[in-house]
């Protein structure tokens, strides 16, 4: 018999500061996770774990270059948060992403040659939102009257959205692809008047303010509009909402469409700040399906989503810079493995704020 | 101050008690739920939690069967101290709880239900050898069943047999049965009761949780009174008489009064006309005719699940009829949803508090906007403004108006929903009816009593009030006319003071409906 006997109980008070402490004790166990695969494999977590900060966190341009990540990240993140919160699980930023890539590049490429630069991105980062809304709709229409599950849905259209992205590139001469490129298929570059702006001589462009005022946005819609109260009562309690007359399909279909379009305007963004073109190889990075990570570790709150796609828009660049550090490579998947570490234990430790570990001595004298 | 393991008026000294608390305290956020209290129960005898609620009844019996563990003091269980960990801890040492919602799955059999969760079941299940234990335990006790049939073809009360079935079934010899006769006919309660009285003939232990003193004094051995979660007092039945009782309970004197509106007008506030629901095939509303007028007060009587909460979804709108007609003032609303019967004047509170009537994981503020019209941007400034001056006035006890309504007891919730609803009515600007389904239930008295003021207040500024109620004193002593309402069809209906006692019983029971139709 093992002496000692773990139970979970629930905890009855919760306290903000559990909200911040679970997330970096996630992240503080997954590093020490991280540490025990490098150790295997020969490396010394300490000195890897040093690069990887110093490359992503202390320069100018291991700065900018982290933040240039978070942008789309900052979007994903909250195109998860958005449903998330409301016990939505739409999985499918990643499509939604391409299908606002797909539109933002149309919009570029066909709209915007001679508008200024201003307007030219915005038509870009309009068309992308559409994309990704309308890519979110079926989903959205079928959860709403079939109570279909948008788990299976949104993934499933993922799929057909990463393979309409590479058939529109490298499977047809289609108007995204740039036919005049010799060597390898690829995308036809968007017009410099829908690019955004680089700020000084980075790679760090005004999609970051976007973003950010996107955030701002998401975070006034859902805790001051009526819209977003909506929201909160349909994703507590269904039979609230039909008894107050608030119309549930109708709420359920805008919160997808909002979590879509924001996706979509991620892949927007990355095609006017980044890529500057229907780019597959560029925008199959996984920003969608991290958007998740960042949404859970920032527990769905608009303003931690920014910190959290930082964080780990640095420790995404940092997997590059760790290749250069001297000695046996490091491979770049220590990053994406640290990533992936960081959602188990941020999912794993969630149960900690809602419950307390209690130990205790098994007595013998118990048993009657 | 006697201490619990001491002999009782009416037990026998010379044996353990089945079950004590010894000065056990048990503390909630904001709430001392249990304070110090001093309980036991000897084989053979009923011993009665009595108390409002919100007294501990339900907390103290939580501890004793193992849901809850006391922070202070401790459990004994034949004179030996016990921890208990769990319900089915509790039940390893012989401690069965039947809850007053049951846990029964409704597509197994009731004897796939007895032996559902049992530790002590090998891996292959022996069904005749089940099914015959049952029934055995059927005999002994009086507690007829048939251990094939499905949970979901059973009735209330048979189900609620199951739940003592499966406790003796695993052995239980103390049972503690949580306000077991809320969800019974009068025959059905009689049964019970012969069945409680041939389990403690056999020398076991009966822990009985009520509110009504009546059952309570014909029932027990003993009686232990709860308020604000201490014990104010521990009596043998036979040495005290119900008036006592309720002074225990409530601290003061009861006082049961009759009020009626004193302006009857002619004007017609809302409306049913043959309104009939159907749910999944079967007829639940039947052809139902309801005026009320302005100025006054119907009340609704009736055994739970003969339609009420069906007919007040579809007077609210929050359902639609599948016949008839509602109106609200001038307002035909049939079927247009519930935003419309507000715009016309209707407010409405829910049988279902928490979940319906408010959202739990949404802050008191924010409940408060639920119903309330909502322009673009939400208006918290006045919602918090609003639920601060209900706290007040209806003594909520909450931490705050940013705390969950998830976190409030049901008798705080149903404050919080109260002041919602009834805010503004009948005062011009304000809703001018209001449908209210079982409206103190939960309530501590004196909270009841300042609903049930509110509401002939409201009543006497004008406004229509139509009361839903399972609690027939609570319809009788407010309602100007009064209903009832059996299989979903009104079965009497008449003014309060003009209908004998018996007939409403008897209406309520289904006798009367072929003298009455």
């Amino acid at each position: 018999m093992i002496p000692f006997r773990f139970r979970l109980e629930r905890r009855l008070e919760r306290h903000w500061w559990q909200s911040v402490l679970t997330p970096l004790l996630s992240i503080l166990a997954a590093f020490a996770a991280g540490a025990i695969f490098l150790l295997i494999k020969g490396f010394d977590p300490i000195t890897v774990y040093r690069e990887l900060f110093k490359a992503s966190f202390t320069s100018k341009f291991g700065i900018t270059d982290s933040l240039t990540i978070a942008v789309p990240l900052i979007l994903t993140g909250l195109a998860a948060a958005v449903v998330f919160r409301m016990n939505i699980f739409n999985i499918g930023a990643e499509g939604q992403l391409y299908l606002g890539a797909i539109f933002g590049s149309w919009a570029g490429l066909a709209l915007t040659g001679n508008l200024p630069t201003v307007l030219g991105v915005a038509v870009v980062l309009v068309a992308g939102a559409v994309g990704g809304a309308l890519w979110a709709a079926p989903a959205a229409v079928f959860k709403a009257y079939f109570g279909t599950s948008e788990i299976i849905t949104t993934l499933m259209l993922t799929f057909i959205a990463l393979f309409l992205m590479r058939y529109l590139i490298f499977g047809s001469h289609s108007y995204w692809r740039d036919n005049e490129a010799a060597n390898f298929p690829q995308g036809k570059k968007i017009p410099s008047s829908a690019r955004f702006e680089l700020w000084s001589d980075t790679r760090l462009h005004w999609g970051l303010v976007v973003a950010i005022a996107i955030a701002v946005l998401v975070w006034v819609i859902i805790r001051f509009t009526s819209l977003g109260y909506d929201m909160n009562v349909v994703g507590s309690s269904d039979a609230a909402a039909r008894y107050s007359g608030i119309p549930v399909r109708r709420t359920v279909i805008m919160a997808i469409l909002i979590s879509g379009a924001l996706g979509g305007l991620a892949g927007a963004t990355e095609v006017a700040g980044r890529a500057y073109a229907l780019d597959p190889n560029g925008l199959e990075l996984g920003l969608g399906f991290t958007g998740i990570v960042v949404a859970a570790l920032a527990r769905y709150n608009p303003f931690a989503i920014i910190l959290v796609a930082t964080f780990l828009g640095g420790l995404r660049n940092a997997g590059v810079a760790l290749q250069g550090l001297p000695g046996e490579r490091v491979p770049v998947e220590v990053s994406l493995m640290l990533q992936g570490a960081i959602l188990l234990f941020a999912i794993g430790g969630e149960i900690f704020t809602h419950h307390r570990l209690s130990v205790s001595r098994v007595a013998e004298a118990v048993a009657t | 101050m006697s201490s619990a393991v001491e002999a009782g008026p009416g037990a026998s000294p010379d044996q353990p008690a089945a079950i004590a608390a010894i000065n056990v305290t048990k503390r909630f956020p904001g709430v001392l739920a249990n304070d110090a209290v001093d309980f036991c129960v000897w084989p053979g005898e009923v011993h009665t939690i009595l108390g409002e609620n919100g007294a501990g009844k339900s907390t103290l019996a939580a501890m004793l069967c193992g849901l809850y563990r006391p922070d202070e003091g401790h459990i004994e269980r034949n004179g030996l101290p016990v921890r208990l960990r769990s319900p089915r801890d509790g039940l390893a040492h012989g401690i069965g709880m039947v809850h007053q919602h049951f846990r029964l799955v409704d597509r197994f059999t009731v004897a796939e239900n007895v032996v559902l969760g049992d530790p002590d079941q090998t891996r292959i299940l022996d069904y005749r050898e089940i099914e015959k234990r049952v029934a055995e335990i059927g005999d002994q006790f009086g507690l007829p069943i048939d251990p094939r049939a499905l949970i979901s073809n059973l009735t209330v009360g048979q189900r609620q047999r199951v739940e003592i079935v499966k406790m003796l079934y695993r052995g239980a010899d103390v049972l503690l049965l949580d306000e077991p006769t809320a969800v019974l006919t009068p025959p059905e309660v009689e049964a019970l009761f012969t069945t409680v009285r041939s389990m403690t003939s056999e020398g076991k232990a009966l822990v009985f949780i009520s509110h009504k003193l009546g059952e309570v004094m014909e029932i027990s051995d003993r009686v232990t009174v709860m308020r604000a979660g201490a014990v104010t007092g521990e009596v043998a039945t036979s040495e005290t008489n119900q008036r006592h009782l309720a002074e225990l309970m409530v601290g003061r004197p009861v006082e049961v009064d009759t009020r009626r509106g004193s302006a009857t007008t002619t004007d017609v506030a809302f409306t049913a006309t043959g309104l009939t629901v159907l749910d999944a095939g079967q007829t639940v509303v039947d052809n139902v005719d309801i005026t009320v007028h302005r100025g006054e007060i119907v009340g609704i009587a009736g055994v739970a699940g003969n339609g009420q909460r069906p007919l007040a979804r579809a007077l609210a709108g929050v359902i639609k009829p599948n016949k008839g007609r509602v109106t609200i003032g001038d307002n035909d609303v049939t079927g247009k949803g519930p935003k419309a019967a507000r715009r016309a004047g209707l407010s409405f509170v829910p049988e279902d508090r928490l979940g319906t009537g408010l959202v739990p994981g949404l802050s008191l503020t924010d409940n408060m906007l639920l119903t309330r019209k909502r322009g673009f941007f939400v208006d918290r400034k006045s919602a918090r403004a609003e639920i601060a001056a209900s706290i007040d006035a209806y003594e909520i006890k909450t931490p705050g108006t940013e705390a969950e309504a998830r976190n409030l007891s049901g008798g705080n919730s149903q404050k919080v929903l109260l002041a919602r609803e009834l805010a503004g009515l009948g005062e011009s600007g304000g809703p001018q009816a209001i449908i209210v389904s079982s409206p103190t239930r939960g309530l501590d008295i004196g909270a009841a009593e300042f609903v049930r003021g509110l509401l002939h207040e409201a009543r006497q500024r004008g406004a229509a009030v139509l009361i839903i109620s399972e609690d027939l004193e609570e319809v009788r002593s407010l309602s100007d006319r009064m209903a009832v309402l059996y299989r979903g069809r009104i079965a009497l209906e008449g003014r309060t003071d003009e209908l004998p006692f018996e007939s409403i019983g008897l209406a309520m029971a289904g006798v009367a409906e072929e003298e009455t139709a």
